[in-house]
């Protein structure tokens, strides 16, 4: 590695860059200086324009308008080969490693037009890096069979092959246990220190006051602030300013990131941007200590095998009472969405049982299961909970038409009054209920999802898997309180999610899914129910 | 009955070549996640090109460039429709067929007059070796044309096996293209070369056929030939030597109409012509192989739907 340059010149910059999807602006007029070997933090909500910023800066997308600078000369990369070799790196926020082919072919793809693989100069780059940085990796390995803290490893080595000046990561914490984050954080500080600027992407405040050198604030497409980090000394649950530098802290950071006071938080708001408000929330409808209610939802040695016979979901036992919220945590990855597949009737089980209120619905159809009064709040939204294509109203009761029948036809006046009614209650905001679901937002698609599994009736038992994600915090709020007091009128609840802060502050056990077991439950009341938690993600118990 | 063998072992190689040679094209497009189903049609006018340029100008040779020409010809019309228009793979492939099909029947009629002798290839028995007992005929027996195709075929194995870079943007290409053109593959380019690479050799294939085995054009010619070469990439396993047993199989089982009446065995001359492609229906339906193809397997590319 050459020694840093002393440079005025910013690694990266943006001058009013501005960037536009049909009426909506992802991103407006926003200015960005990145200096070689400084951490830069862009922090910011879902939805806040980070993400169209990576797609910018590394060739996915053109600016509608604006310019971008790299060391001082003008940058507008048409592919990502182009800004490869222009010397900017990026690390995915989903992994962009093509899974069959081996660690070292993966590292091998797309350098150059010599058609035998230089595998001798690759291995002498590795020992590089290994010795620079203390990254490892395996080349003999198959990608897909790695762990996920193992993959991004193997993402981050490939972005510093070609010894960028600026490193991009797009939040790549969102799939790591504790100890990865840890190490990913160590990482970015060890590249900046070789004098590459290094951006990191995130909405988590804990990682920025963690590595940050510098922060910039996006807030719907808009830079509202930035300007240098706090020093803190220790961990970040204590927010501590450097009084009377000017330097940034966290208690400064939230209200430009979220437009509120820290202070006017609900803690599960706090929690879900991970300022460290760790205490569980007081909760309402919490059952009496002590005896466990009866389980509504019974889960039995389940076991969910992939076509090859891999356990994905191995020996589930799980019990969920009238009126309680069970979270499952974890890395995503370990068997969370196999096990909602298998719960919502979506995949079948290879062994094992499933019980809700005493009825065996392990092979029921997932008609049978709704019947039966069963709401599932499926991962992928648009996948597996709607279809975007048709309206508002048919989405809300997609379910039940046949109750709309009158004379072998929809019954379309009851139809809409069922749905305005609807929608009313669960706060789904949408101009018109005839138009396709798709023209709503994130937030209200998910809403609308809600209203129509929550409005089962019978309504036994919620399974609702990453319900809050890419919503933003006024969403999650709303998803979160829905969840919540489904739970004080009796309904068992199941909440599947990657957001441990989330988890804390709702659920009143959470679990830990590790390799497709699950360990714990650690209960939330408990003083030290992160640490406990974060311990399990990493397979202590496993 | 060794003599049987014999021949049906030498009939058997000589009808396996054009599969094997179409198949091994149709392998390096799968692999990119194209699927190309215009394989037939590309043989068929690889065919009728081959035996025109043959006639008019008297030289087996410029045939096989016609034929050649002729198949990358059809291999730039589907490519563009797959790759650039992003077209339904299947749906344009068939039409193509049956395009190729119309085209080269009446091409006959207007180019190709009847009873002429066609400049083609002799088959070349190797010295010493064709001698072998069994297997001599079958191994050193072809013509020259397919020994250079055979060639052809293990250089292109070896091109695109994961030894070299080609080979592996070529199997990440397929396999998640998304990731591919982050990791600064040129996607795009890379699969429309593959088609490309499928019509030469699909062209190169009707070539064979018509100069080397038939000496002739004749209307439909092919008759499925491209179809069990896509076969034969799914049969196996998408895997060059898994390829080549397959279309030694279908081979094979072509071969059986003429040597099992000449046993005198009493089969219905018509289930021995279905054969080959009742092997190919099981094949397809999962019976031979489970494997999986490419993931990115008639998904075309685009680079970034609405990201906010």
């Amino acid at each position: 590695m050459p020694p840093p340059q002393p440079t005025a010149t910013p690694a990266l910059e943006l001058r009013g860059v501005t960037r536009r999807f049909g009426t909506h602006t992802a991103l407006d007029d926003v200015d960005l200086t990145v200096a070689a070997g400084e951490v830069h933090c862009v922090l910011g909500e879902n939805g806040a324009g980070k993400s169209t910023l990576c797609h910018l800066v590394f060739g996915t997308l053109p600016p509608t308008r604006g310019e971008l600078l790299l060391d001082g000369a003008p940058y507008s990369p048409a592919s990502p080969a182009e800004a490869l070799r222009l010397g900017v790196g990026m690390v995915h926020q989903h992994f962009s490693l093509v899974p069959t082919l081996t660690v070292q072919e993966n590292l091998l793809l797309g350098r150059g037009r010599r058609l035998r693989p230089d595998r001798a100069g690759l291995a002498e780059r590795l020992g590089e890096i290994e010795q620079d940085l203390g990254l490892r990796v395996d080349p003999a390995a198959v990608t897909g069979s790695l762990s996920v803290g193992a993959r991004q490893q193997v993402e981050i080595v490939r972005a510093l092959l070609d010894r960028p000046r600026l490193l991009l990561l797009d939040e790549p914490t969102g799939v790591l246990g504790p100890a990865d984050v840890e190490r990913l954080l160590a990482t970015c500080r060890r590249v900046a220190a070789t004098g590459t600027a290094v951006v990191l992407i995130t909405h988590k405040l804990a990682e920025v006051m963690r590595v940050g050198d510098r922060a910039t604030v996006l807030r719907g497409g808009r830079v509202v602030g930035g300007g240098r980090i706090a020093r803190t000394t220790d961990d970040v649950g204590t927010l501590r300013d450097d009084v009377g530098t000017g330097a940034l802290s966290a208690a400064d950071l939230v209200p430009l990131m979220i437009g509120r006071d820290v202070r006017m938080l609900d803690p599960v708001l706090a929690a879900s941007v991970d300022v460290g408000a760790t205490a569980a929330a007081p909760r309402p409808g919490v059952p009496v200590p002590g005896e466990r209610p009866p389980a509504v939802l019974d889960v039995r040695g389940l076991v969910v095998e992939d076509a090859d016979g891999a356990r994905l979901v191995d020996g589930v036992d799980l019990a969920v009472g009238h009126g309680e919220v069970v979270g499952i945590a974890g890395v995503e990855g370990n068997g969370q969405s196999e096990l909602v597949a298998a719960l919502s009737g979506a995949r079948g089980p290879s062994a094992g049982q499933v019980l809700l209120d005493g009825d065996d619905i392990t092979r029921a159809t997932p008609g049978r299961r709704t019947a039966l009064g069963l709401g599932v709040v499926p991962e992928d939204r648009h996948h597996e909970a709607v279809v975007p294509a048709l309206s508002v109203t048919t989405n809300l009761l997609l379910g039940r038409l046949g109750a709309y029948r009158r004379f072998g036809l929809l019954d379309r006046r009851a139809l809409r009054a069922d749905a305005r009614d609807l929608a009313a209650r669960f706060d789904v905001r949408a101009a018109d209920l005839d138009a396709p679901l798709s023209s709503l937002s994130g937030g209200n698609q998910q809403k609308a999802v809600l209203a129509r599994e929550l409005s089962l009736d019978p309504l036994r038992c919620v399974v609702a898997a990453q319900p809050t994600r890419g919503l933003d915090l006024g969403a999650v709020d709303d998803v979160v309180t829905r969840l919540r007091d489904a739970a004080t009128s009796g309904v068992a609840v199941l909440v599947v999610s990657s957001e441990l802060s989330e988890l804390l502050a709702t659920c009143d056990r959470v679990h830990v899914a590790y390799r497709g077991r699950l360990s714990g439950p650690v209960p939330t009341d408990a003083p030290d129910a992160r640490d406990q938690v974060a311990h399990l993600m990493t397979g202590a118990a496993a | 009955m060794i003599d049987t063998l014999t021949d049906l072992l030498a009939a058997g190689v000589a009808l396996a070549v054009p599969v094997l040679v179409a198949a091994s094209g149709e392998l390096v497009g799968e692999r990119s996640g194209v699927l190309t189903m215009s394989v037939e049609g590309m043989m068929l006018t690889g065919a009728f090109a081959s035996v025109v340029g043959a006639t008019t100008t008297g030289s087996a040779l410029v045939g096989v460039a016609c034929g050649a020409a002729a198949g990358l010809l059809a291999g730039l019309l589907q490519a563009l429709l797959s790759v650039v228009l992003r077209a339904d793979q299947i749906v344009t492939g068939i039409a193509a067929n049956a395009l190729a099909l119309a085209g080269t029947t009446f091409g006959a009629r207007l180019l190709l007059e009847r009873g002429t002798v066609v400049p083609g290839f002799d088959r070349v028995a190797v010295p010493w070796l064709s001698d072998l007992p069994v297997l001599g005929p079958a191994l050193f027996q072809q013509t020259g044309l397919a020994y250079v195709l055979l060639a052809v075929v293990v250089g292109l194995g070896f091109l695109t096996s994961r030894r070299t870079t080609w080979g592996i943007a070529l199997s990440a290409v397929g396999e998640d293209a998304a990731s591919a053109d982050r990791a600064g593959v040129p996607v795009r380019r890379v699969r429309f070369l593959a088609v490309l690479v499928v019509g030469v050799l699909s062209g190169l294939a009707g070539t064979q056929l018509a100069l080397a085995e038939v000496h002739t054009f004749t209307d439909n010619m092919t008759a499925g030939a491209g179809y069990l070469a896509v076969v034969a990439v799914i049969a196996g396993s998408w895997r060059p030597v898994g390829v080549a047993v397959a279309a030694l199989v279908f081979g094979l089982a072509q071969a059986l109409q003429f040597t099992l009446p000449a046993l005198g065995v009493d089969v219905p001359f018509a289930l021995l012509v279905m054969l080959p492609y009742v092997l190919a229906l099981l094949a397809v339906a999962g019976l031979v192989t489970h494997s999986r193809p490419p993931s990115g397997l008639t998904t075309p590319f685009v680079r970034l739907g609405r990201t906010a």
